[in-house]
């Protein structure tokens, strides 16, 4: 974890596959502000804009997130990485 | 015409691809017109330079995190995000030929794993026909002895699939490291030499750097492996105009630092 003014940030090389970032606010427990950044693809793209969308305002707890994600992920197609690395990279922001 | 996601596999279906032997344009109208020939989904392999030399990262990077950019307007390196996904790549004047790919969706197959795959192994074919030692490893990238030759990126829009991707002739480690933001800490000496180690070119494998020669060898992967026939073309008017108006987004401040 590493916060810099209230925003937390975490990494997560995937193994075999590419890498993601999570840039994250968060206030009173839950998710403020949350992008998502690195070198893997996502079909079609333009939805993790709304993925990012969706999470806000979610409690910021592995059993909150993991069925939007998993939600999120039947209409997308990811290479490089999967909905289990993003619940994972949320979640590395906040454990250390 | 009905067209099945088998036809490539079809031995007597020879596919008419258009040729466009480009040259070098600058970043952000390479990839405008990239975007142009993916909306009009007319089959094409383009090949293409740019000038200035120039980085461009992948759709879901941040141009903050992933590059010097300090150190690019020093060095008059142009800075663009794709509209594919992947990594950000240092594209210099003089030491990679870029493609392009695109054709209708229903030309390839459903899973964007397997049209990596067939796409990077007529890229990996046509570099065996130059006698390096070729194949296509992991998601998207070309090794030769096992090392990265090229990497490339795809997206699926407008009913279309463009990939696009680089082969390394040279390699100038050192100036691509100054320009990408790689790691953390300071570049050293030794992790210069670690990726030396695993990045590879054209002139490094002692390839011929002929890029006439080098495009024809590709096209030859292609011709064999996918059963593809190229006819020389041009960029259309019409894909002139979408490109023009694409320039501007891709010029934008609003696009480059969008993450």
């Amino acid at each position: 974890m590493k916060a810099e003014n209230g925003i937390l940030r975490g990494e997560l090389k995937v193994r075999g596959g590419k890498l993601i970032k999570c840039r994250m606010k968060v206030k009173n427990g839950r998710i403020e502000e949350i992008k998502f950044s690195g070198d893997f693809f996502m079909y079609p793209e333009e939805k993790l804009e709304e993925l990012e969308e969706m999470l806000i305002n979610i409690e910021l707890k592995k059993e909150k997130i993991l069925p939007i994600i998993h939600h999120f992920s039947e209409n997308v197609e990811m290479v490089g990485a999967d909905a289990d690395d993003i619940v994972k990279v949320i979640m590395k922001t906040i454990t250390n | 015409m009905t067209r099945t996601t088998e036809i490539y596999f079809h031995p007597f279906i020879l596919m008419e691809f258009r040729l466009i032997n480009d040259g070098w344009r600058d970043a952000y109208e390479n990839m405008a017109i990239d975007e142009a020939i993916l909306i009009g989904g007319t089959p094409t392999l383009r090949f293409y330079k740019w000038r200035p030399s120039a980085i461009s990262i992948g759709y879901f990077q941040s141009m903050e995190e992933e590059v010097n950019l300090k150190e690019c307007e020093k060095q008059n390196i142009d800075v663009v995000r794709r509209i594919t996904g992947g990594g950000a790549v240092y594209h210099d004047s003089n030491g990679e030929i870029t493609y392009s790919f695109v054709c209708p969706q229903e030309m390839l197959p459903k899973k964007i794993m397997d049209i990596y795959s067939l796409i990077c192994s007529s890229l990996a074919l046509g570099l065996r026909y130059l006698g390096l030692n070729a194949e296509h490893r992991g998601i998207n990238d070309i090794v030769v002895n096992g090392k990265k030759i090229s990497g490339s990126a795809m997206t699926r829009k407008y009913g279309n699939i463009l990939q696009h991707g680089t082969l390394l002739l040279r390699v100038d480690v050192k100036k691509m490291f100054s320009l990408l933001k790689v790691g953390k800490e300071k570049i050293s000496d030794k992790e210069i030499k670690n990726v030396e180690e695993r990045v590879t070119s054209v002139e490094k494998e002692g390839g011929v750097l002929d890029e006439e020669e080098i495009k024809r060898a590709l096209m030859g992967g292609f011709e064999e492996k996918m059963h593809l026939r190229f006819y020389e073309g041009e960029i259309t008017q019409e894909e002139i105009s979408e490109a023009k108006k694409l320039r501007e987004k891709y010029e934008s401040r609003e696009w480059n630092f969008k993450r």
